[in-house]
């Protein structure tokens, strides 16, 4: 059949009529959203919401990359998944703190790594924690380490971790999360001491069978693990950016787990579709509105401590994160050393006092700008802070701008107030450290300047007094929250679904830990 | 003047005697009328939070429901087509009377002046349109003004080339060259000679831009780029709505549909007044 396509009277004014009359009928409910995809046997599916670029534990970028280092990797010890932080053994047989600044350790002897490399050795731990600090590798992650110095090979798998002085966050950031992973030496050393998209030697309980950047990781149990065999043989990993995406790929079977938005909290309270449950898990994350006191508009404590007073963190609570987060007391997690019962200022506003207070601060007429990021959850706290503070009198212009914009905040000298979220690990070391005098221009954009702060800040470190160490951070918040420069408003949550054939092993935070996951009987 | 009204009459009666023109007609039209009355016809306030009352669905009281902080969708759509119209109208006209009047002096004056000013033009027109506008809102901040200038930069060209070649044609015609060998000015062969003739074929060039701007607006929005908050606009209603679709899909429809209709409704009205304007176009169909 000869089709003359030159004779085809499709004109212009045609197809805008077949257009319109194909847009409308595409509009019409096709039944496709309820499909369900079977699952196979042992197979867990779930959601990461980036793709595992890098193999390499020095220049990991954080959780994304992590739980696919900690499947493949194996630390000294691990983090235990359940409602509590804590640590369990892995690679370890023996760990003690002998001294504020040494850590013996001992390995255990069936741990071999991949491709022919051998056994894991006590060579290979201080290689692998070594280079993290050394400045030839470059390694973002050389803060989570503090003030290590070396290891001290005592064994063929004994040795001793030495510190420069005390440090109590290395149980807790650096030994079980990013910096701890053990890498083979020898296998590093053949690379040419960096490890890229692919590992060079694995040695934990799953192998990375493939990656198809973007699409799919796809983890395969370790036929040479001699630990304890984790459940599921095959894990693939499929990064989903988009919560919504995820949870309509859930509700079609085509995951066992994924975290889910605060939105659909109350949904999945009343029901997880086929026959899944919902894990609510607090975060670790902080969420607070920052005021620069250096900016000449804010420089008056009295106006400050007005806008804190006026700003109803609950309303925010409702409307933006659909009531399934709690008001932050600071910017420790509950569940952390440090972590204060309650803030000074109460999270529900007191236009009485903030009023008060303005007309003590003698402002009038104050417009102040809000900067905050195009994400609908920020843009929507900013139109309620915008919407409250005009109660009191002060106008507020909400500036919005993209992550890229956003994120170079740090140096802008006419910021003056700021909506701001940062990301925590399990410990109050980590949250402190942006805050300091130092960070003036960096990550510490409200210029908070306070000596005795940053006192705190150097010496909490150290301290392995846990009472005494919560106490002097409970006292750093105390500092931010009195000079007037912080609104302190969610920790957020974590909401995680998953299918009725999985159980889930979460850190407290509700991050994956692969290796643990069992299968529901 | 008689002349001219009974001319925007028959304009007007071709228009309406084509099905997809009056489509247009109407729903432009609807939309000019709920932008400008936007006041009196929206039932609340567009602007005012009432966060018990937040992402409901379509009732009596909200034909369209409530957003995440309980404002109605349907006041916020009906306002927001007034911030649609308020950067689309100034931008495409503004485009259009600069590039008409740099495209007729390129079309008429010295040939180095031609050269510049179509270097000048192909310049503006190197830069992608969303990524200018990006750039723009980064150095002097989202605002209404930042939209309308990004628009309204990006588009001179545009009408300036088309400007420039009707110029090209007509300044060798008769009529012209009579004029100027009975002494008359430049100012007086291009404002009364040749600007009839052009403005025409640039009106319909507006006609069909006035969406692309609207979607263009709409999407500086969507990217949370375009107007500031808490001003209603349809690309802020659907990126809200994008981010809250399973808990509540009609800010999605808020914020899409009048998007799609204004887009069709502009797009036909072009359409049709290209026809008429032209009829040798129609014929070739």
């Amino acid at each position: 059949m000869k089709i003359e396509w030159t004779n085809a009277n499709i004109g212009r004014r045609r197809f805008l009529k077949g257009a319109t009359a194909l847009g409308a009928a595409s509009a019409l409910p096709m039944g496709w959203a309820n499909r369900a995809f079977a699952a196979e046997d042992g197979v867990l599916r779930v959601r990461a919401y980036g793709d595992a670029q890098n193999m390499d534990p020095a220049h990991s970028v954080g959780v994304v990359e992590e739980e696919v280092h900690a499947s493949i990797y194996n630390k000294l010890i691990q983090y235990k998944p359940g409602e509590e932080w804590g640590w369990q053994m892995d690679a370890a047989t023996m760990i003690e703190q002998v001294d504020p600044t040494h850590i013996k350790f001992a390995l255990r002897d069936d741990i071999g790594f991949t491709n022919g490399f051998g056994a894991m050795t006590a060579e290979d731990v201080k290689f692998s924690m070594e280079r993290i600090v050394d400045d030839a590798t470059d390694s973002p992650n050389k803060p989570d380490l503090g003030p290590f110095s070396h290891v001290d090979v005592t064994g063929e798998r004994e040795g001793t971790i030495v510190l420069n002085s005390p440090f109590a966050p290395i149980w807790s950031i650096a030994l079980p999360y990013i910096t701890g992973n053990i890498v083979s030496k020898a296998a590093v050393e053949a690379a040419g001491g960096r490890i890229g998209a692919d590992p060079v030697a694995e040695s934990g309980p799953y192998l990375r069978d493939s990656w198809s950047p973007k699409e799919k990781t796809v983890l395969k149990r370790n036929p040479d693990w001699k630990g304890d065999a984790p459940a599921w043989d095959t894990v693939e990993i499929y990064p989903i950016d988009d919560e919504n995406t995820a949870e309509i790929a859930f509700e079609a079977g085509e995951l066992d787990v994924t975290r889910v938005s605060l939105g659909s909290v109350e949904r999945y309270r009343a029901g997880v579709p086929n026959g899944g449950s919902l894990v609510e898990k607090p975060s670790l994350y902080y969420v607070w509105m920052g005021m620069n006191v250096e900016h000449p508009k804010l420089q008056n404590q009295k106006l400050r401590q007005a806008i804190q007073h006026a700003v109803d963190v609950p309303s925010i609570l409702e409307a933006a994160y659909f009531g399934a987060a709690e008001p932050a007391t600071g910017i420790i997690a509950p569940g952390l050393a440090g972590h204060r019962p309650s803030s000074l200022v109460p999270p529900q506003a007191n236009f009485e006092k903030a009023a008060q207070l303005l007309a003590e601060s003698g402002e009038t007429n104050v417009t102040l700008t809000l900067d905050t990021l195009n994400k609908t959850t920020f843009t929507t706290t900013a139109q309620i802070i915008q919407a409250t503070l005009a109660q009191i009198g002060i106008t507020v212009e909400v500036n919005v701008l993209e992550s890229g914009a956003f994120w170079a905040s740090g140096d802008n000298e006419n910021l003056q107030l700021v909506l701001n979220r940062f990301s925590m690990t399990p410990d109050p070391y980590y949250a402190t450290s942006w805050f300091t005098p130092e960070q003036i221009g960096k990550w510490n954009w409200e210029r908070f300047n306070s000596a005795e702060f940053n006192e705190i800040h150097e010496t909490a470190a150290g301290e392995t007094d846990v009472a005494k160490r919560a106490e002097m951070y409970q006292r750093a918040q105390d500092l931010m929250e009195e000079s007037g420069a912080y609104r302190f408003i969610t920790h957020e949550a974590t909401p995680v679904v998953h299918s009725a054939r999985v159980t889930p092993a979460l850190r407290p935070d509700g991050l994956s830990l692969f290796r643990y996951f069992g299968k529901a009987t | 003047m008689e002349k001219s009204r009974s001319e925007l009459g028959q304009i007007i009666v071709g228009v309406a005697r084509d099905p997809l023109g009056l489509m247009g007609l109407i729903i432009v039209g609807v939309i000019v009328f709920c932008a400008i009355f936007a006041y009196w016809i929206v039932p609340y306030d567009p602007i005012a939070m009432d966060i018990k009352s937040r992402l409901q669905g379509p009732s009596a009281a909200h034909l369209l429901g409530t957003d995440q902080l309980g404002r109605d969708t349907f006041s916020r759509v009906i306002a927001g087509g007034q911030v649609a119209l308020k950067v689309a109208l100034p931008a495409v006209f503004g485009a259009m009377a600069i590039g008409l009047t740099l495209g007729m002096i390129a079309g008429y004056g010295p040939k180095w002046l031609d050269n510049l000013l179509m270097l000048f033009f192909d310049t503006i027109r190197s830069f992608p349109t969303v990524m200018f506008a990006l750039a723009v809102v980064a150095l002097i901040g989202p605002s209404l003004q930042t939209v309308v200038f990004v628009v309204m930069a990006t588009s001179i060209p545009t009408y300036g080339r088309v400007a420039r070649t009707q110029t090209l044609t007509l300044r060798n015609s008769e009529f012209i060259l009579a004029e100027r060998s009975m002494g008359a000015s430049m100012t007086r062969i291009l404002g009364v000679h040749m600007l009839p003739n052009i403005i025409g074929v640039l009106a319909v060039l507006a006609a069909m831009d006035i969406p692309t701007v609207i979607a263009l607006e709409a999407g500086l929005s969507f990217l949370g780029l375009g107007v500031k908050p808490p001003t209603p606009s349809w690309g802020a209603l659907l990126k809200d709505g994008y981010s809250l679709i399973r808990q509540t899909p009609w800010l999605v429809v808020g914020g899409g549909l009048p998007i799609i209709l204004a887009t069709l409704g502009f797009t036909f009205l072009g359409e049709s007044l290209r026809d008429v304007v032209d009829p040798k176009l129609r014929k070739q169909r």
